[in-house]
């Protein structure tokens, strides 16, 4: 909301400047900025339409002789269709400046002299949608006589300064002029002064043949109306217009204005009706049955059984605390007028409001509340306005649909444990003081506070709430910076936390770039990666399509990586990521989150370079990354590789399950060409590795070895071997054969094609036999790699070459 | 020719080709040839029997002093020729040095990661323990042990991922503070904890939004905590972060599940607090929520607030990375374009 600064004049002194006063009340209160409209205007004057002609060569255009306040009358040429004689405007004479960069010089209109403009309120900075309607489609013409030659700017309001308030939902107090000039005369030190609302006692009269029922009173506490007869609806006062044009209020007229310009003084949203239009002399209050219809905002909205709504028998005048329909609208012929001061259960409006897309400056109130305590005041003011403007006959008591009493909050506290919260020493009357400014009674006993909220501060209840208040009033600025002085305490992360970032700094290491991507997926990722076999996890009400599941796999996001990233030529990728899945078992409605580690490897792991050739990315490269991590895992378990052909998006031949002591942990592989090719990447490989499940591994305890002191041994082994007998399998059995000397078995060749027989291959193996205490002979050598060979040719019918 | 003179001839002779030579094998050779066994210097000793008895000791001192003087000139030449030698050898092994490397590549930390460690970081070193909490959050933890309550504007179904009724993404890292406040051992002393991770809100990704974010949330509890405590820490966090002559400042703000609650500000670190583009020209930039723990949060887990208080607050790593690095656009931290990832190495 902005408040005016004049306005604001009427309750508290002003002396400040509207951007220090914004700054001011940012850091005390509520955010706030400095609004200076119309600074830019220049030479706007009021002009007198003494004559008016026809323009010779123009059918639109007319010549009007124009009383500007001084010796002689101007020339403006003018094409508005409602400028006529003895009209008082707003002219911009030559050398004006209007809003957008717009400047006015005198110049010839088809032949004719034209010294300066006729302006729309529109032209001079009002925006159109504010104005009042008559004026919309042509100049704007004051309701009285002004003096030629004046400048406009007041009159219209148009270089007002206000304070623009963004209040958090706990301040809707200050969503009325009264409110706010609270709040910022408790910044200032000043209370405000208000003029309580009387009525003309004269015109005041019991009889009237309206009532009023509330069916759900737990929703509406407070349904006050009053009647008021033989009025005569008029344009409001041009004061009154000007405050609602700026916050952004249409004038309507002196009866619709009235009740709105209360809502602005008050925050309390008043409803005006005809009551000539209204099918029942009854208003009643209560919930719609589905199906029921109402016209507002040019649609025909379908109400439920949620929806509270006003109602004159069978006519629905309008959604309680939203918007009321047109129905019984008060218009220039309107006799007889009803006025409705009610509160609305905010939750209620604001579901209301939602549903049918009807948010407004009423249900913004009701939303966050209003002040119980001024329902009748606010009313009266109401009735009081609109004595003022339409010539009213007579005005009815109060007529009661429901009315609760609002009573002012006791909140108890005590002077040191606020003190204590603030980390502040503050005497007694420092903080009593500070409490007396924001308008709240304060009795002290000892340490002990009582303290009185009026009920104009709803969001006040408890001790914390008075800390706040004192705190912010006296300054947080003021604050001292203090550390928690409380036992030290170790800090540090979770032992499964410290593992995860030893394994992403070897992957780090690795060269390769960590990603972070969404853990919603489209359902087709979700399917095309269910390795762990889990239930689908959907949201109840998804944005979109591509974020609708619970990942179950990082797998997809890394692919959607690698193919954002190819297509923009970044080939070659070594990408990883350390995040949750979400696995959930059938029948559970919870899913279990564990923390993967994922990588992704596509296009060239060496590039081509002047001094290297290119080496593109293979499973092997990945295996090797994998192996180094499990390696740094610290874990007693044997990891071993298992060729898969379990996921259908992974190349068959090429992928191989992560084994830890037999149980699955992870796979390595090569993303399937099917699947390559429709996501538009190149050959990639990838690896997923269950976190969670490496932490859970036995820790290895290494004992320390001296290096070795003796020479090793080593024998070269080549075989061949039928080619679907694996590597594993052989290094195994060598292994078993090779005695306890055999240390190291590692394959130097690996070899098929040519010169080989068909579904053969051949393989050579580097055996290093080290006795760690004594020096080797070669005939032990020689006889644990007899052995070995003998097992070889035994069990896989090798050929030793 | 007389011994004496023949042995000066050789002197002469030598230590003149030994000056000549070019290569070191010349050196070698001469060496060989003139002070071997069968040279002419050994050749030439043998003519002592016809000297004089007397003149012997003077030609042997001669003959001697020709061979060191000989060798003497075969080495200094042996050396210089060596130096040229080595040289040669550096022109001929000279290198551009200007082309590229063989590349040796570590990879980059997501920047989120290394914001996120490097606030993880500075918490640790006050005694502060990182929780990690759930993702899928349950509606309690998430809404209602915050002070949220079931008809709470924050909670309606357009803000929240709900995956049924009582089950939804977590949509702040606050939801943490009740399963660590009701796990936490107070006899042992303070609640001192940071909870980093992702949260999720129904929001339409684009230049400022996104449905998937990070946040920070701290929490400590203790018996005596305060707002100027609370001030103290972030102060401290946002020198930390932004730079040593960073400021801070408080402006009242409104949270469930604190109260007082508050924004803060920290001093422009573009341009000192002038005022430019970054902090709108207001020389500040709002940066984190915090505020003092609701009592009726402590009440909920169990925790008397007229003996304990605390003090919470939670921050974006998006907006502190996009602040420092003028990041535009928070589709970026998610596209992973390698190009953008990899600019920030080793930046924290």
């Amino acid at each position: 909301m902005k408040i005016s600064v004049n306005w604001l004049k009427e309750y508290i002194p002003v002396t400040h400047t509207v951007e220090e006063m914004a700054d001011k009340i940012s850091l005390t209160g509520i955010e706030s900025s400095p609004v200076k409209l119309g600074e830019e205007l220049t030479n706007l004057v009021v002009g007198h339409i003494t004559s008016i002609a026809p323009h010779p060569d123009s059918d639109h255009l007319k010549v009007c002789q124009v009383d500007v306040g001084e010796s002689e009358d101007i020339q403006i040429v003018c094409g508005a269709p409602n400028a006529a004689a003895d009209q008082y405007v707003i002219v911009a004479l030559h050398g004006a400046h209007l809003p957008n960069g717009v400047k006015i010089k005198r110049g010839k209109l088809r032949g004719q002299e034209s010294n300066g403009m006729i302006c729309g309120l529109d032209e001079v900075g009002v925006p159109a949608k504010y104005m009042p309607e008559e004026f919309e489609n042509g100049i704007y013409v004051f309701d009285e006589p002004q003096k030629p030659g004046q400048a406009v700017y007041d009159l219209l309001g148009l270089k007002e300064q206000m304070i623009d308030i963004d209040i958090t939902p706990n301040r809707a107090d200050t969503l009325g002029m009264r409110g706010a000039a609270w709040e910022i005369g408790a910044t200032y030190d000043e209370k405000p002064s208000f003029t309580k609302p009387e009525l003309d006692d004269a015109k005041v009269t019991s009889d009237s043949d309206i009532t009023a029922d509330v069916e759900e009173k737990q929703l509406v506490p407070d349904y006050l109306l009053r009647e008021i007869n033989g009025v005569k609806v008029a344009k409001s006062p041009l004061w009154m217009q000007r405050r609602l044009w700026n916050q952004g209020i249409r004038p309507v007229n002196s009866v619709v204005d009235a009740a709105n310009y209360t809502m602005i003084e008050y925050g309390q949203p008043i409803q005006a009706y005809d009551a000539d239009k209204l099918a029942a002399k009854k208003l009643v209050v209560k919930l719609a049955h589905n199906g029921d219809k109402l016209h507002l905002a040019d649609e025909d909205k379908v109400l439920d059984a949620n929806d509270l709504i006003i109602t004159a028998g069978d006519q629905i005048l309008g959604l309680a605390g939203v918007q009321t329909s047109d129905v019984a609208a008060v218009d220039e012929n309107t006799k007889n007028v009803i006025l409705e001061a009610g509160v609305f259960n905010g939750a209620s409006v604001r579901k209301a409001a939602q549903r049918h897309d009807l948010r407004g400056d009423d249900s913004n109130r009701f939303e966050k509340g209003v002040d119980n305590g001024i329902v009748t005041e606010a009313l009266m003011r109401a009735a009081q306005l609109v004595d003022q403007d339409s010539d009213v006959a007579s005005i009815s008591e109060t007529i009661t649909g429901n009315f609760t009493k609002a009573e002012p909050t006791i909140i108890k506290g005590s002077i040191s444990h606020i003190n204590h919260l603030m980390g502040l020493h503050l005497a007694t009357d420092e903080i009593t003081k500070i409490l007396d400014r924001l308008g709240f009674d304060v009795a002290v006993a000892g340490d002990d506070i009582t303290v009185t909220i009026p009920t104009r501060r709803w969001d006040m209840a408890i001790e914390a709430d008075l800390v706040e208040e004192v705190n912010r009033i006296y300054g947080y600025a003021n604050l001292p910076n203090t550390l928690p002085a409380g036992m030290e305490t170790k800090g540090g992360y979770s032992p499964k936390r410290e593992l995860a970032n030893k394994l992403r700094d070897i992957l780090l290491g690795e060269g390769m770039d960590e990603v972070i991507n969404f853990s919603l997926l489209s359902k087709q990722e979700v399917e095309d990666f269910n390795v762990i076999d889990s239930e689908y996890t959907k949201l109840l009400h998804p944005m979109t399509e591509d974020h609708e599941y619970l990942r179950n796999s990082l797998v997809p996001g890394l692919v959607r990586n690698v193919a954002y990233n190819q297509a923009r030529k970044n080939d070659d990728l070594q990408i990883f990521e350390h995040a949750r899945i979400f696995s959930r078992a059938t029948g559970k409605e919870r899913p279990d989150e564990i923390t993967y580690l994922s990588g992704a490897v596509s296009g060239n792991v060496v590039a081509d370079s002047w001094n290297t050739t290119a080496q593109p990315a293979d499973f092997y490269y990945v295996k090797g990354i994998v192996e180094e991590l499990l390696s740094f895992v610290n874990a007693d378990a044997e990891f071993t590789f298992e060729a898969t052909k379990d996921y259908k998006n992974m190349h068959p031949g090429q992928t191989a399950k992560i084994l830890a002591n037999g149980q699955v942990i992870g796979f390595v592989g090569k993303l399937h060409p099917n699947y390559q090719k429709a996501h538009n990447v190149s050959d990639t490989y990838v690896f997923e590795l269950n976190v969670d499940l490496l932490f859970d591994l036995n820790k290895k305890n290494v004992k320390a070895q001296a290096a070795p002191k003796y020479p090793a041994i080593s024998r070269d082994l080549a075989i061949l071997v039928d080619k679907d007998v694996e590597n594993g399998q052989i290094v195994n059995d060598i292994f078993a054969n090779g005695g306890k000397y055999l240390k190291d078995v590692n394959i130097f060749d690996v070899y098929q094609g040519k010169n080989i027989a068909a579904n053969h291959k051949s393989l050579g193996y580097h055996l290093v036999f080290l006795n760690p205490n004594d020096t080797l002979t070669d005939e032990e050598v020689e006889k644990s790699f007899t052995v070995v060979k003998d097992s070889l040719v035994k069990k896989f019918n090798v050929e030793i070459r | 020719m007389s011994l004496n003179d023949t042995l000066k001839n050789l002197r002469e002779n030598g230590i003149d080709e030994a000056k000549r030579a070019e290569r070191l094998q010349e050196l070698n050779d001469l060496r060989v040839n003139l002070l071997g066994k069968k040279g002419p210097i050994t050749k030439a000793l043998r003519g002592m029997k016809d000297v004089p008895a007397e003149e012997r000791p003077e030609i042997g001192t001669l003959a001697n002093n020709v061979k060191k003087d000989i060798q003497a000139a075969i080495e200094e030449k042996m050396v210089e020729l060596n130096e040229k030698l080595v040289a040669k050898k550096l022109e001929d092994e000279t290198i551009d040095v200007t082309l590229p490397a063989t590349k040796q590549v570590q990879g980059t930390k997501h920047i989120l990661n290394q914001t996120i460690e490097d606030i993880e970081q500075f918490f640790i070193g006050l005694g502060y323990e990182v929780a990690g909490g759930y993702e899928v959050e349950e509606d309690h933890y998430n809404f209602e042990r915050l002070n949220i309550p079931k008809d709470h504007p924050a909670r309606d179904m357009q803000d929240t991922f709900y995956l049924s009724d009582e089950l939804l993404m977590r949509t702040q890292t606050s939801a943490q503070e009740g399963r660590d406040m009701e796990a936490h051992d107070f006899t042992k002393g303070p609640l001192k904890m940071i909870s980093p991770g992702v949260v999720y809100r129904r929001d339409d990704d684009d230049a400022t939004h996104s449905h998937q974010f990070h946040q920070i949330e701290g929490l400590v509890v203790d018996k005596n905590i305060s707002m100027a405590d609370l001030k103290g820490t972030l102060d401290a966090l946002c020198r930390h972060v932004f730079g040593p002559d960073r400021e801070i400042r408080f402006r009242p703000s409104y949270f469930p599940f604190t109260e007082p609650s508050v924004e803060v500000d920290v001093s422009c670190f573009n341009c000192g607090g002038q005022g430019c583009r970054i902090c709108k020209y207001t020389g500040w930039i709002e940066v984190l929520g915090a505020g003092l723990t609701h009592p009726n949060v402590l009440k909920m887990s169990g925790i008397d607030p007229n003996e304990y208080s605390g003090m919470a607050f939670g921050l974006g790593p998006e907006r502190f990375a996009m602040l420092k690095y003028g990041v535009n656009d928070i589709r970026d931290f998610y596209l992973n374009d390698v190009r953008f990832l990899e600019q920030f190495k080793g930046v924290n």
